[in-house]
């Protein structure tokens, strides 16, 4: 929790991934939302075969406003040993995405393993990936409201907490207003009918014991 | 005569719904096989699984937003609670990163290194003896468990010497390490160094040829090269597949390039492959203490030489002005890293973990993204499964061994 003791010094840099300093951990390659694809395309067919990551940054104050960022490592599809692997390449590409039109394609098809990064986005950012075969929240339980990684999400305060906090049990595949089957049912059956446990002895600590 | 009564499925499998011939079952989340909370819902017909769906975010915390509102020294903090089995391998990740942004890479001194190796390969140790022990009470071996939690009891006990805390130590820090070793513990070390080895043989002959473990993984849930590079499985998973490829070595960090150890590969792909792999990474990353332990008979300083970075020892702040401020002004406001983006890797216990750090020049990080080696592994159990028998999922997910702390965040 941020002390309200140390006021944040005001950030400096509008867009940091201009000024970097000079680490080469990646080739960085920037494009276009329309060029994603066709880039990603490209980069498999060199031979970046492995898709690492993909992970978003909001940047709120820099048009356009989010970075969708793919990590790409180029591996052998073939048994290879720790030689013939060497230092394999890294391809960073950072795709900029307005703020006014949060939409890039899915590479779902070209990586299966995109399937849940791009729906991490979407749930934590609210930037939609066309053509993924199932689109919805995945961290966040289904019918919550606003993204928490967008840096205009409050990490808490009166913002934080109006937004609806749903039951647990929402976040399940089982339909809503599915009873629980099994011996978790008949219990729970049970303990209703036996209503409020008044007679439980608790152990103080104290010697005595107290019944609550 | 009364009807008998439906027989009740086992606690924590649900039957969802029952179609024509295949059934979909709902195996957890509350269900001690899924070594966390994990809801898998699969559809079988007999025995055999023809699709399986997962459903994570159960233990979401927010650790990535908490990070960003905290100064760059007091995100490590929540950023250990992501991989609770490898806390300080996750520390690790996140200082190097911070450390490029910083520039100060070079400047780390080599016994802070040298510790940092040895309190990360003690964390692989442990981590791995707990995916061992849970894995084997998953598929009946009860007794491997406290054999093997006997090594991870004396390996915590070095990292409680050293760090102050068993689980989450949070003793590195970006510039070093909070502390020199204590006094008595390169010889507690070498016990260490001296048990391992017999136990490691123990716990070979309790599983490696043990036919029913043997019949238990063998050719379950095999995985090819190529749907290892498809779905992106790195460490063990990947290694268990043929393809060597270990950070450590790809792209070496903390002076593993110094290192001489060997990265264990086997071509078979199945659990039983990334359950070897796993036992002759234990005696690799020991391999790797035991020089570490040589290297740390000379003695050094543990921290950067850099006052603006490092805080000043406490016996020169009643002493010195400038100590006294600096000491101030990186506890009221940390210190502020220069602007930039940067990608760091390591080898984490379950493969290559890494971390996106943005900077915009503040003393919070902008962006704190993780690579989750865990939730790209365990999201291959969607192909893995299909075509295996339901018994088999529990040999499957242990075999993988994801962290829920760092699947979900």
């Amino acid at each position: 929790m941020p002390s309200s003791q140390s006021p944040s010094i005001a950030g400096t840099a509008l867009d940091p991934t201009s000024v970097r300093p000079p680490v080469a951990d990646a080739e960085i390659v920037r494009v276009a939302p329309a060029e994603v694809r066709e880039t990603l395309v490209r980069l498999k067919a060199e031979g970046c075969s492995m898709l690492l990551d993909v992970g978003a940054v909001d940047y709120l104050e820099r048009e356009p406003r989010f970075d969708v960022v793919y990590h790409l490592l180029a591996l052998p599809a073939v048994a290879a040993s720790v030689a013939q692997i060497g230092t394999p390449r890294r391809v960073r590409v950072l795709a900029g995405v307005p703020g006014n039109a949060t939409a890039l394609p899915s590479v779902a098809d070209l990586w299966p393993n995109a399937d849940w990064a791009e729906r991490e986005i979407f749930d934590l950012f609210g930037i939609t990936f066309e053509g993924h075969p199932d689109l919805r929240r995945i961290q966040m339980p289904e019918d919550w409201q606003g993204y928490p990684l967008r840096k205009d999400y409050p990490l808490r305060g009166p913002a934080r907490e109006a937004t609806p906090r749903p039951a647990f049990a929402l976040k399940s595949n089982v339909p809503a207003g599915t009873p629980p089957a099994g011996r978790v049912a008949a219990a729970l059956q049970k303990q209703r009918e036996r209503g409020p446990a008044d007679d439980v002895v608790r152990d103080t600590g104290t010697g005595e014991k107290s019944s609550t | 005569m009364k009807a008998p009564a439906a027989i009740p499925p086992p606690m924590g499998v649900d039957v969802v719904e029952t179609t024509g011939n295949t059934m979909t079952l709902s195996l957890g989340p509350q269900h001690p096989s899924t070594h966390g909370v994990l809801q898998v819902v699969v559809e079988v017909s007999g025995e055999t699984i023809e699709r399986a769906e997962m459903e994570i975010g159960y233990l979401h915390t927010g650790i990535e937003k908490s990070a960003e509102n905290l100064f760059w020294t007091q995100a490590q903090t929540v950023i250990e609670r992501m991989d609770y089995l490898n806390p300080v391998g996750n520390a690790l990740c996140y200082v190097l990163a911070a450390e490029q942004l910083l520039g100060v890479t070079e400047r780390i001194p080599p016994r802070a290194q040298a510790i940092r190796v040895l309190m990360t390969e003690l964390t692989r140790i442990s981590s791995h003896c707990v995916w061992l022990g849970t894995h084997g009470i998953d598929l009946g071996a009860i007794s491997a468990f406290w054999y093997i939690f006997d090594i991870r009891e004396n390996v915590l006990d070095l990292v409680e010497l050293a760090g102050g805390a068993r689980m989450h130590p949070n003793y590195l820090r970006i510039g070093g390490v909070n502390g020199d070793v204590p006094e008595g513990y390169l010889a507690k070390l070498d016990e260490l160094i001296a048990k391992f080895p017999q136990r490691m043989r123990e716990m070979r002959s309790l599983l490696q040829n043990n036919p029913i473990w043997r019949d238990r993984t063998i050719d379950v849930g095999v995985v090819t090269p190529e749907d290892a590079i498809r779905w992106s499985l790195t460490g063990p998973a990947l290694r268990a597949s043929g393809i060597a490829y270990d950070v450590r070595k790809a792209f070496p960090y903390c002076g593993y390039d110094t290192y001489d150890f060997d990265v264990p590969v086997r071509t078979e792909g199945d659990a039983y492959a990334r359950f070897l792999v796993r036992l002759d990474e234990m005696d690799q990353a020991m391999r790797i203490i035991s020089q570490v332990r040589k290297r740390l008979d000379t003695p050094g300083p543990i921290m950067i030489d850099d006052p603006k970075i490092a805080p000043p020892a406490k016996e020169t702040i009643a002493l010195s002005m400038e100590a006294l401020i600096h000491h101030f002004k990186l506890v009221s406001e940390g210190f502020r890293v220069p602007p930039g983006d940067v990608y760091q890797a390591i080898e984490s216990p379950r493969g290559e973990l890494a971390y996106y750090l943005v900077s915009n020049g503040n003393n919070r990080p902008y962006r704190v993204r993780t690579r989750p080696p865990s939730m790209y592994n365990l999201q291959a159990l969607k192909q893995m499964a299909i075509g295996n028998l339901i018994a088999d999922v529990v040999v499957m997910i242990g075999s993988l061994d994801p962290v829920f702390g760092e699947v979900d965040r």
